[in-house]
């Protein structure tokens, strides 16, 4: 397992074309779909594009404001990753450090905001808001996606800061550094894969997300994936309209991911310590 | 849990410490605990819209001995649930950790594969049902069209027969959440230390032994975790259901989260439904804490002992 080869592995030409072609296919139909003019969509057999058009996305984004809700969802999702991820790695951190009073329980407490159906939590939390004045605000919608991601947060990290050595960071304070430098300058770096990781499902978790962002918000704060529904009509589905959503929805997340793997696969430095 | 051999606490310590947790706890009282106390007193009213003349009133376990009768249909969505959780993670954890180990050298293209092994979980869920609603519609659907060709489901959806329907709902969860494992898995696997790799390379392990007896042991802190919040999530799938079948054919499909729904918004059963939701919580809470104690029993630097 040489690290510094640049060519791919044998199992990798055994196992990803293969899985490449399963995960791409329902995609590309998509694709090729929200290219189609609307009498070209329902056809048998099934064809490709004949005669492409923008006639979908212009549709989609101008003539049912979905402009606005993709706006909704990049500034919602953007401030709940930012908020989950400080919060939770501070306390992931903590957790896998440090003797935390009663850490044990307040550990496991924290499962309990991600289990159970989300109806559970979206109704009385709608009926909270409404008091506090964050129902109809990106925020409120931004705290509620913030507060399931934030248990992925804190024990991922957890987990990450796990497997970094402590004898850094005592070696770190040996030198002088305080608690707080030797969290931010040796193991926040460190961990950072794993941050990484986190960080693309937090937003994708965010991102997706329709319960809450349906009952927390209306008109003008919705998010893309609320709006969605309202494709599906009485004379039936809007298919070329849903495969333009789909298609212009992954488009941020392929870029926030394609960059973020920078951090993620760079490789890592380890060897620090002489195990 | 805990780590033995943590830092020694002085008081800087002790206030970066408590910078760290503070926040977590008025967050947890804000959006869980809350909540949770409403949720409880909610399951212990009449909420039901058909009882109009009484709503509001305490009616102190009613509503979970409604619920917990035999005929109410709980556990058969429980059971339902748990049958579907045990098929779907199994498989979404084995294609995700295969799929890692084979990305797991450095070559150029491996950010573009990433990516593209990524895109149905970039999907939203209500969309990722809506596709493959199109994919396998009666007639002009493009899988329906070519199981056609193979003589398969010919004049019968794929959604209207129990077992197929059961089927397709899990294969879609695979195909929409594998990559969770896959970058789960592969961001572990690139945070090992290297030197017992390296040595036992040196010793001229197979890649295979390498990988059973150091790089396995080595992940399994960051699997467990991986599996716990992928079988959480997988308990609680609606949008994907609720948009393919609504839970039927009959109630074939209706998992928990979709009875908790049809509960709540069909039936109007308000205090069942918050009384479902604690129950579904409860016995959530119960099968992780299980799993946990179970999984973590084991000693932890195994690994190092065997290199």
């Amino acid at each position: 397992m040489s690290r510094g080869s640049r060519r791919p592995s044998l199992l990798f030409w055994l196992v990803l074309p293969f899985m490449a072609f399963v995960t791409l296919l329902p995609y590309a139909w998509t694709f090729a779909t929200s290219f189609k003019r609307r009498s070209d969509i329902l056809s048998t057999p099934p064809t490709w594009i004949k005669d492409p058009s923008w006639f979908n996305y212009e549709s989609m984004l101008f003539t049912r404001g979905f402009d606005l809700y993709l706006l909704n969802s990049v500034i919602i999702g953007v401030s709940s990753t930012l908020l989950a991820l400080t919060v939770g790695t501070l306390a992931g951190y903590a957790f896998s450090r440090y003797k935390v009073p009663a850490g044990n329980h307040l550990f496991f407490y924290i499962l309990a905001t991600r289990l159970g159906p989300p109806i559970a939590y979206a109704l009385p939390m709608y009926f909270l808001f409404s008091e506090l004045g964050l129902l109809n605000t990106h925020l409120g919608v931004s705290i509620a996606h913030a507060a399931f991601n934030l248990v992925l947060v804190v024990w991922m990290m957890k987990t990450f800061f796990d497997e970094i050595p402590v004898e850094l960071e005592e070696a770190a304070s040996i030198d002088g550094c305080t608690a707080a430098q030797a969290f931010w300058r040796i193991s926040l770096p460190l961990a950072l894969p794993g941050l990484v990781t986190v960080a693309m499902f937090v937003f994708i978790f965010s991102w997706n997300e329709m319960l809450f962002a349906l009952m927390l918000s209306a008109g003008d704060s919705n998010t893309l994936p609320v709006m969605i529904p309202s494709l599906i009509q009485h004379t039936g589905t809007l298919r070329g309209e849903v495969a333009a959503a789909a298609i212009v929805q992954t488009i941020p997340v392929i870029v926030f991911t394609f960059v973020a793997q920078r951090h993620l696969l760079r490789g890592l430095t380890f060897g620090a310590v002489k195990g | 849990m805990t780590r033995s051999g943590a830092i020694p606490i002085d008081p800087s310590v002790r206030r970066f410490l408590w910078i760290c947790i503070l926040p977590v706890i008025l967050f947890l009282v804000l959006v869980s605990l809350a909540p949770l106390v409403l949720a409880l007193i909610d399951s212990l009213r009449e909420m039901s819209l058909a009882a109009i003349s009484r709503h509001g009133k305490f009616v102190g376990l009613q509503n979970f001995i409604t619920v917990l009768s035999a005929d109410s249909g709980l556990f058969g969505a429980l059971l339902k649930t748990a049958l579907f959780v045990l098929i779907v993670v199994p498989i979404e954890f084995a294609l995700g950790l295969l799929i890692a180990m084979a990305l797991n050298r450095e070559f150029r293209s491996r950010r573009l594969w990433v990516t593209i092994l990524l895109l149905p979980t970039m999907v939203a869920p209500v969309v990722v049902g809506l596709i493959w609603d199109f994919l396998l519609m009666p007639n002009y659907g493009l899988f329906t069209w070519v199981m056609n060709n193979f003589g398969w489901f010919q004049g019968r959806p794929v959604f209207s027969q129990p077992l197929s329907a059961f089927a397709a709902i899990a294969i879609i969860d695979v195909w929409e959440w594998t990559p969770f494992m896959m970058l789960f898995m592969l961001a572990g696997l690139l945070g090992l230390p290297r030197e017992p790799i390296e040595a036992a390379e040196i010793d001229g392990a197979s890649p295979w032994r390498v990988f059973w007896h150091i790089q396995l042991p080595l992940l399994r802190p960051i699997m467990i975790v991986a599996l716990m919040f992928r079988a959480i999530d997988a308990s609680k799938v609606f949008e994907t259901i609720f948009v393919l079948t609504g839970g039927g054919p009959g109630t074939t499909t209706e998992l928990i989260s979709i009875y908790a729904y049809r509960t709540a918004f069909q039936n109007w059963e308000l205090g069942d439904a918050a009384a479902i939701c604690l129950l579904i919580g409860f016995f959530s809470l119960l099968a992780a804490s299980i799993f946990f104690k179970l999984i973590s029993r084991q000693p932890e630097k195994e690994a190092m002992a065997d290199v």
